[in-house]
């Protein structure tokens, strides 16, 4: 028991410390390290994902939550797009051939890696979109002892169909993807880069959450799988933001965009070939 | 209520509740994993079976499961923990709702409902399989 049980620990730490360095979380690690080392069906990982994102999220937002750099109210408004995406999703997951998922899941390690390549600096917008300003989704940057810096939020009808679809991979993969909704944040809403990371972040744990749920209900959550790899990938994630502040993130962000293609040729490969 | 003032309240209280669900959360899984090490063979023949796709459902119905888990067996127990883990986001959405309903906050009281009614439908469709 015990070399099986920890190599799956350890198998979920160093995913979750993978994740956490990167700031893609610890699912997009862990998916491809239960399949292809661990040699657990697809459906399998992707529930112990699931819940061990919900777990990872709840721990890395209480210090962003707390220090002001989650938008509270942005992420309750995505939250409805993410969640929709998200049971349809997980719904799906257990319908569709597992070759589709693999090859789903290669394009959005291929989208990751793009993203990770791709991080530019800020673009504050002073002011907002109407219906965002009606709500009071804009906020204030914190920068303690210095003067306030407000943010606009804009485009949230764009911002909340691209949730949909981070809601639906998320779903169906098992993974956070705070990629997909960092980029809707950053990109389309003009949400300042750490607000977004900060706030889609908080968002991942319903998404998840989700996911989860349905898995759970199913049955389809494998308690023996979950168990360690939820404990696991939380202390890795733990761990690994720890490490962050004192990492070189340029060296780090190249070596992670190497993995991601890696894994994406081989969860491809997986996908056309049936290996 | 103005949004700054709701913010604030909620940066007090979510860590609160993320910390509290999860920390219970992590010693039910950590229990059960004891428990399971406790029983010879009992991990590793469960592992097999999911490696060759064997699909086995850890719990009937939740009294059943609470039932179980109370005699100490570790994949209730387990599957009790990993049931917590799910609630964390629950809890907070549930607090954020009530939350809202009490400063009078319709349009935010929409989308915290349509939120949770969106987990419970999850696990509605999850059980129609």
């Amino acid at each position: 028991m015990l070399s099986i049980l920890g190599g799956l620990l350890a198998l979920s730490v160093g995913a979750g410390f993978v994740g956490a360095l990167s700031g893609l979380g610890g699912g997009v690690f862990i998916v491809p390290a239960l399949v292809i080392l661990a040699h657990v069906p697809m459906y399998v990982a992707v529930g112990a994902s699931l819940i061990s994102v919900v777990a990872t999220s709840a721990g890395a937002s209480v210090a962003f939550v707390r220090d002001g750099w989650t938008n509270l109210h942005i992420a309750m408004v995505l939250e409805c797009a993410t969640v929709t995406g998200a049971v349809i999703g997980a719904y799906m997951a257990g319908l569709i051939p597992v070759w589709v998922l693999e090859l789903l899941f290669a394009l959005m390690m291929l989208q990751s890696a793009y993203f990770s390549l791709r991080k530019k600096g800020d673009d504050l917008l002073p002011k907002g979109c109407r219906i965002a300003e009606r709500l009071e989704l804009g906020g204030e940057l914190p920068n303690p002892g210095a003067a306030e810096i407000h943010y606009g939020v804009t485009n949230l009808p764009g911002g909340f169909a691209l949730m949909v679809v981070a809601g639906l991979m998320s779903g169906l993969l098992g993974i956070g993807s705070g990629a997909l909704k960092v980029m809707a944040m950053d990109y389309i809403m003009h949400i300042p880069l750490k607000v977004s990371s900060a706030t889609s972040n908080f968002m991942i744990g319903v998404t998840a959450g989700a996911g989860a749920l349905v898995f759970l209900a199913r049955g389809d959550v494998a308690t023996v799988i979950a168990a360690p790899v939820a404990i696991g990938v939380t202390a890795g994630a733990l761990t690994g933001s720890r490490i962050l502040p004192y990492a070189d993130v340029r060296w780090l962000r190249m070596g992670f965009v190497v993995i991601l293609v890696l894994i994406a040729i081989e969860m491809g490969w997986r996908a056309m070939t049936g290996v | 209520m103005r949004a700054e003032e709701e913010d604030r309240i909620l940066r007090v209280w979510t860590p609160v509740i993320l910390r509290t669900v999860l920390a219970a959360a992590a010693i039910v899984l950590i229990l059960g994993l004891i428990a399971m090490a406790t029983v010879p063979g009992e991990y590793v023949d469960h592992f097999r079976a999911v490696q060759d796709n064997d699909r086995v459902k850890d719990y009937g119905n939740f009294l059943s499961l609470l039932i179980r888990a109370w005699h100490g067996n570790p994949r209730s127990i387990m599957t009790l923990g990993l049931m917590i883990l799910t609630l964390v986001p629950l809890a907070r959405v549930a607090f954020c709702l009530m939350f809202f309903i009490k400063s009078r906050n319709k349009a935010f009281v929409i989308f915290t409902a349509y939120v949770l009614a969106g987990l419970a439908v999850g696990v509605m469709l999850g059980r129609i399989g």
